[in-house]
């Protein structure tokens, strides 16, 4: 169990830092097409919080479902994936949803969810799911609950200031970005390469 | 015995939200009355009058003052950058019609309704609370000619085709920066927005790292970049053209001996600094914009 806890443990922290870390780069990519009004953080905030409650649900769904975690870590790289287009669709989509919608709350809105829709809901599965199946293989799991959420809400602390206070400082927004898309893509990847849902089912059995 | 507990205590808490905007006609130091004190979507204001200076204060640090007037001279400039704003037209005398991003107190419309009742003025304020104040306590008012938009300076720009001799920008406070303001592509908006002869002026705090990062994006879209360094204050203006300036800020001194009410122009455009010292910094781009980490970095 010691590498699936590492595994989960790593990727706990990685995508709650790497969602805060988009939460505070969205600002810079709202505000030249919709201005730098607080309209703006409420559309950042309200659309983040609509992701992580459909991710939820999503996450505990997949657990509950004994999805494999083979699969749940196919959509965290797809989500790595979509987060390292954005710098390439984000001024193409902002500018014509612009030009659409000239009420700046629906229209930075609407962009929000365009941009991060996909990768926040499947990043915010990370905690429930996680949480659901340590209780469905390994029930007296070190990894509790309140630990899994300590882990992601350490890695949002760590994304947030690290973005806010120095990544903004060093680089584009644009590489931030795709840095991001690569650590998750890289954490992803490597996780799979666990294999974990074999180890997961034999510690499983061997509890029982 | 429960209800009327949970009653009370929404009681409680309506009474604080009842108690909490607004202290007015407050007495916070000697000789110094607050006049009002709120917030809005966007700032901490408050409204102080200390003899007959009354100024307009955003955020919680009494040195932020924003902006001031002068009861008894309404069109005097209480701030030296007010004042060197005006070089603008210094340098374009023929100047039909400037958009003002900022609009504070209103300090800048009363000159402009006063003393250039020929100059169309286009204002733009995000906050809409400030107009009202501007209104309520700075004598600000319009005027044929003039035109208000509450909205935000760039997306104003953005989604309006007019063009302006002058595109004056006064939006920043001494602790925060609206960052989509100070970027290269904004310049450029501003360029596109400009007759062809025409200017921006912006005021800036030359005491940290925003102004070098600002003076070298100013460069990056302007073939012309004139810098006049406050003498009282640490304000700069930056005032940037496609075409060269006639006169040259340098060659003008005393033989522009021209004034705007109070202001006098010749003094303003003195401080224009042929070699300013720029240290080394990136462009501000919508893609690499620290500007607010920089405004705090002496």
């Amino acid at each position: 169990m010691g590498l699936a806890y590492f595994a989960f443990a790593l990727l706990l922290f990685t995508f709650g830092a790497v969602i805060m870390s988009l939460e505070i780069l969205s600002s810079n990519l709202m505000s030249p097409y919709f201005g730098g009004s607080v309209y703006i953080w409420g559309s950042i905030i309200s659309s983040f919080m609509v992701h992580f409650s459909i991710g939820y649900v999503l996450g505990g769904y997949l657990a509950k479902r004994a999805f494999k975690v083979s699969f749940f870590t196919f959509l965290l790289a797809v989500s790595a994936a979509w987060v390292l287009i954005i710098p390439q669709i984000h001024a193409p989509a902002c500018n014509y949803i612009a030009e659409q919608i000239v009420d700046v709350r629906a229209g930075s809105l609407a962009a929000m969810n365009v941009l991060f829709f996909v990768p926040i809901t499947i990043m915010a599965m990370v905690s429930p799911y996680i949480i659901g199946i340590l209780t469905h293989y390994h029930r007296d799991s070190s990894l509790t609950a309140g630990l899994v959420l300590f882990l992601s809400t350490l890695g949002s602390f760590v994304g947030t200031n690290l973005t806010a206070f120095f990544l903004i400082d060093w680089f584009p927004v644009s590489r931030i970005i795709v840095g991001l898309g690569w650590i998750c893509l890289a954490t992803s990847l490597l996780v799979l390469s666990f294999r974990l849902d074999r180890k997961l089912g034999r510690a499983s059995r061997i509890r029982l | 015995m429960k209800k009327s507990f949970f009653s009370q205590c929404l009681c409680g808490i309506a009474m604080l939200f009842l108690l909490l905007p607004g202290v007015p006609q407050s007495v916070s130091a000697e000789n110094e009355k607050t006049l009002y004190e709120g917030d809005s979507i966007y700032n901490h204001i408050t409204i102080r009058q200390a003899g007959s200076n009354r100024c307009m204060i955003f955020g919680r640090h009494r040195d932020q003052r924003q902006t001031c007037i002068s009861l008894s001279r309404p069109d005097e400039s209480v701030f030296e950058y007010t004042a060197m704003m005006f070089i603008g037209f210094q340098l374009l005398p023929n100047t039909r019609n400037v958009c003002l991003i900022g609009l504070g107190g209103g300090y800048i419309p009363t000159v402009f309704r006063l003393h250039l009742p020929h100059v169309r003025l286009q204002s733009v304020e995000v906050d809409p609370l400030v107009v009202r104040l501007a209104k309520d306590y700075f004598q600000f008012r319009s005027a044929a000619g003039h035109a208000l938009s509450i909205t935000d300076g760039r997306q104003y720009l953005r989604r309006n085709p007019d063009k302006f001799d002058q595109i004056w920008i006064d939006a920043f406070n001494s602790d925060y920066i609206p960052a989509h303001m100070t970027t290269r592509e904004f310049l450029e908006l501003c360029r596109s927005r400009l007759t062809r002869n025409g200017v921006v002026v912006q005021n800036v705090h030359n005491s940290n790292q925003l102004f070098d990062a600002q003076v070298t994006t100013f460069r990056s879209v302007f073939s012309h970049v004139y810098v006049f360094e406050g003498t009282s204050s640490s304000n700069s203006i930056i005032i940037a053209a496609q075409e060269p300036l006639y006169p040259p800020p340098r060659l003008c001194g005393e033989r522009c001996n021209s004034r705007i009410g109070p202001i006098d122009l010749a003094r303003e455009s003195r401080k224009f600094d042929p070699n300013p010292r720029i240290r080394k910094e990136r462009i501000l781009t919508d893609d690499y914009n620290p500007a607010n980490l920089l405004l705090n970095r002496k």
